[in-house]
């Protein structure tokens, strides 16, 4: 019987813990006995690491540029619990261009039929940034990805890049693109953090998959080349991680999301700007902790 | 344009068919920095569009999805270095097409590294989503004047030849009759005694002569609006002034107010820069060439008395503006041809062509041509289709109008790119002698329909 593949992309900012959270995604969903390929669209290359004791692997795109005729078997690599590792790669910074770099490694990979070959369960697409290029819109154009989950922390700076990529989704919602199963909260460690995520996801539409606090454990399993599953089982974030594994594996059905126009999007911000400096001036905290 | 925003019928190409104005250079080499499809569009379009380096002689990276990716730089660089030890040439230009300008090479620094060991290296962008070969002609020509002529100005010092003009007239290639046109144009200002730089084609003594550029006292413009920015170039660089006349001079009359303008402007500058020409001398010859010309339209004017049945009275011109504007001034004037429906293919920037409505409108006090301005030839077809008028017409374009042409039985001349059924060599079609060459191609045309 043939199974359903489930391909997901996790789009987010640089830096705001897409790598992180993908891979003990991926750790957990093979733990539960899932055969899962994690495929980094990151010119950094880096998204796998920690399945695979913080190694580096050749990513597609230096396989191509060595050769014309690439066999994608070349690019797979097995990492903890036997998931399937890919790095897409990229050009040198400042040259070539990236995006395209993405669509070519993409379509080696569904040319040559390896997700079916590999009878995979789950394709993790880790990608890089909000959507700047037609190239990093790839895994939710043209049906690869049936659902995004965005990271994000309650940074502005990470909003926006959600909100540019729900503008993304939207878009392609009406030619068979991916649509939004939701938000990934991450580094969450003050409650105004959690209001201002949940906040958004309500003007916007769509739904907190899990909240995931800033954990010391998460560094301590990185450092030592592990994603935290891997690492600390037995912590409490890993269970965070499980929890947020079994909510994507349960997971059916996603949503066009309603992003917010500059307008409305800078008027958000500023409220919320007005509210922060007022904590941060311990106006609000002591009335907030007295609540 | 059509609602769609599609156009029909471009009779031109996009910015990478200037490299012709490069293959147009005696001694140039075009490199080209694109996908492979470039070089053969341009080469399709034009016909014996070969020169010294053109055509498959061409190099090129033949950009594809690996240099998209990775950058296409390192592959440009090995073209360049090959180049050289291939084809012999005094002066090479990179030209970037598309993918390489989408991507954003650095082409400047790969260039760099040549120019610093000495070589005469120039590159310029040329994408065709920037803009059609009309407009990218002077970015050619001021990317070489940038980076190549400007290394020469301590040789030849700004405005020190006073005798010495720069012309920019037809696109190379573009206009079919470019060779014979720039030949025509070096013959005449000689004549007035000034000494011309022509810059391309076999009049052209290459680099040479693009090094003079500089010293040159002032330049000289025929041309609407292609070729503007280049003049304008050197003023900025060297102070040099220009004279516009704004349409191809196409026989006598125009000939002679060009010949005219053209003194009148040398007979502007005094001081260090007056030119110094004899002004006896160059009416002689102007009466001269008018004494010849005049004899052949008074041999003509008895054919045309034997021959009033069955020649064309009217004629619809789909050319680019300079050609649209010289020849309705001279077949009105000069043949009695009488211009109806006119069309302007080239795409003129909407800020010149007020300018050219108003010179079209000063051809005749009494009747107004009607002009159109639109890239679409295949909309100002479906426009002629449409038109009446008594008698029989001509209609004056590219090989795309033939069919048109015969459609409405019009006597048809091709003298527009594309030129697929006709072999241009060496024709001029400027001047007096080239008006006296449209006549003849008109009724070489409407003589052969008398079996
Ligand atoms: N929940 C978290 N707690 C602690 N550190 C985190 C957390 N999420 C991410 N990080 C750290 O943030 C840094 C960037 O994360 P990474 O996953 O590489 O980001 P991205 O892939 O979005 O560029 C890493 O050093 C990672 O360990
Ligand atoms: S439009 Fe671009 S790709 Fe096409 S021929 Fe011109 S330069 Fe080349
Ligand atoms: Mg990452």
């Amino acid at each position: 019987m043939s199974k359903q593949l489930k391909q997901i992309a996790i789009y987010g900012k640089g830096g705001i813990g897409k790598s992180t959270t993908t891979s003990n995604l991926s750790a957990a969903l093979a733990d539960m006995g899932y055969r899962v390929m994690q495929f980094g669209c990151d010119p950094k290359a880096d998204s796998t690491n920690t399945l695979r004791d913080g190694t580096y692997i050749p990513t597609v795109l230096d396989l191509l540029r060595e050769k014309k005729q690439v066999d994608a078997h070349e690019a797979i690599f097995t990492g903890y619990n036997s998931i399937y590792c890919v790095e897409a790669g990229g050009p040198a910074p400042g040259v070539g261009c990236a995006g395209r770099g993405i669509i070519t490694a993409v379509q080696l990979l569904k040319q040559q039929r390896i997700f079916e070959e590999l009878d995979l369960d789950y394709v993790i697409y880790d990608v890089l940034g909000d959507v700047v290029c037609g190239g990093f819109a790839v895994p939710i154009r043209e049906g690869i990805a049936q659902h995004v989950f965005t990271v994000s922390s309650a940074d502005f700076m990470a909003i926006y890049a959600a909100n540019n990529l729900f503008k993304g989704i939207q878009k392609y919602s009406n030619a068979g693109g991916a649509l939004l199963g939701g938000v990934i909260a991450n580094s969450i460690s003050h409650p105004f953090q959690r209001e201002i995520i949940d906040d958004f996801v309500c003007r916007t539409k769509t739904q907190v998959m899990q909240y995931v606090p800033r954990s010391i454990t998460v560094t301590q399993s990185e450092l030592s080349g592990k994603t935290t599953i891997e690492g600390a089982p037995e912590s409490e974030q890993a269970a965070v991680y499980r929890e947020l594994a079994r909510r994507i594996d349960e997971h059916t059905d996603s949503k066009t999301p309603a992003p917010l126009g500059p307008e409305q999007l800078k008027n958000w911000a500023a409220s919320w700007a007005d509210q922060l400096v007022a904590i941060e001036i311990g106006e609000v905290r002591g009335e907030k902790e007295a609540i | 344009m059509s609602e769609s925003g599609l156009i029909e019928q471009e009779r031109y190409t996009c910015a990478i068919g200037a490299l012709q104005s490069v293959v147009a250079i005696p001694r140039a080499l075009p490199i080209l920095h694109s996908g492979p499809g470039c070089g053969s569009m341009v080469l399709g379009f034009y016909e014996r569009a070969t020169g010294y380096a053109g055509g498959y002689t061409t190099p090129c990276t033949n950009f594809s999805e690996a240099e998209v990716v990775f950058g296409g730089v390192e592959r440009l660089h090995s073209i360049i270095d090959n180049s050289y030890k291939v084809i012999k040439s005094d002066l090479q230009v990179v030209l970037t097409g598309c993918t390489a300008d989408i991507v954003g090479d650095d082409v400047a620094s790969v260039v760099g590294e040549f120019t610093e060991r000495g070589r005469p290296l120039v590159h310029v962008e040329t994408a065709g989503f920037k803009h059609n070969n009309y407009v990218a002609h002077s970015n050619v020509v001021n990317a070489i004047i940038d980076q190549y002529v400007d290394g020469f100005v301590l040789d030849y010092l700004p405005r020190s030849d006073r005798k010495l003009v720069n012309v920019f007239a037809s696109l190379p290639y573009q206009d079919p009759f470019w060779k014979g046109n720039l030949r025509e144009y070096k013959r005449l200002l000689e004549a007035l005694g000034l000494e011309v730089n022509i810059l391309f084609g076999p009049q052209s003594d290459g680099v040479t002569e693009w090094q003079s550029i500089p010293a040159a006292n002032f330049n000289i413009l025929i041309s609407p609006w292609y070729g503007l920015p280049v003049v304008e170039r050197l003023e900025e660089k060297y102070g040099q002034p220009w004279y516009q006349f704004p349409y191809l001079p196409i026989g006598a009359n125009e000939t002679r107010r060009f010949l005219e303008g053209v003194l009148a402007f040398a007979d502007s500058l005094d001081g260090e820069q007056a030119v110094g020409l004899d002004a006896v001398r160059a009416k002689a010859f102007i009466e001269r060439e008018e004494h010849a010309f005049y004899e052949e339209i008074d041999n003509l004017a008895t054919f045309l008395l034997e021959f009033r049945y069955g020649l064309p009275n009217h004629v619809h011109v789909l050319h680019d503006a300079g050609y649209v504007l010289g020849l309705a001034r001279f077949l009105l004037h000069e043949v009695g041809i009488v211009p109806k429906e006119q069309f302007i293919v080239d795409n003129t920037p909407e800020q010149h062509q007020e300018h050219v409505r108003s010179l079209l409108a000063a051809t005749s006090e009494k009747r107004e041509i009607p002009v159109r301005f639109d890239p679409d030839a295949g909309a100002a077809q479906d426009v002629l289709r449409n038109v009446k008028h008594r008698g029989r017409g001509l209609i004056v374009g590219s090989g795309w109008d033939k069919e048109l042409a015969r459609e409405k039985g019009c006597d048809f001349l091709l003298a527009a790119a594309p030129c697929p059924y006709r072999l241009v060599m060496t024709t001029n079609y400027v001047g007096l002698s080239g008006g006296l060459r449209v006549i003849e191609d008109i009724y070489a045309t409407v003589l052969a329909s008398y079996a």
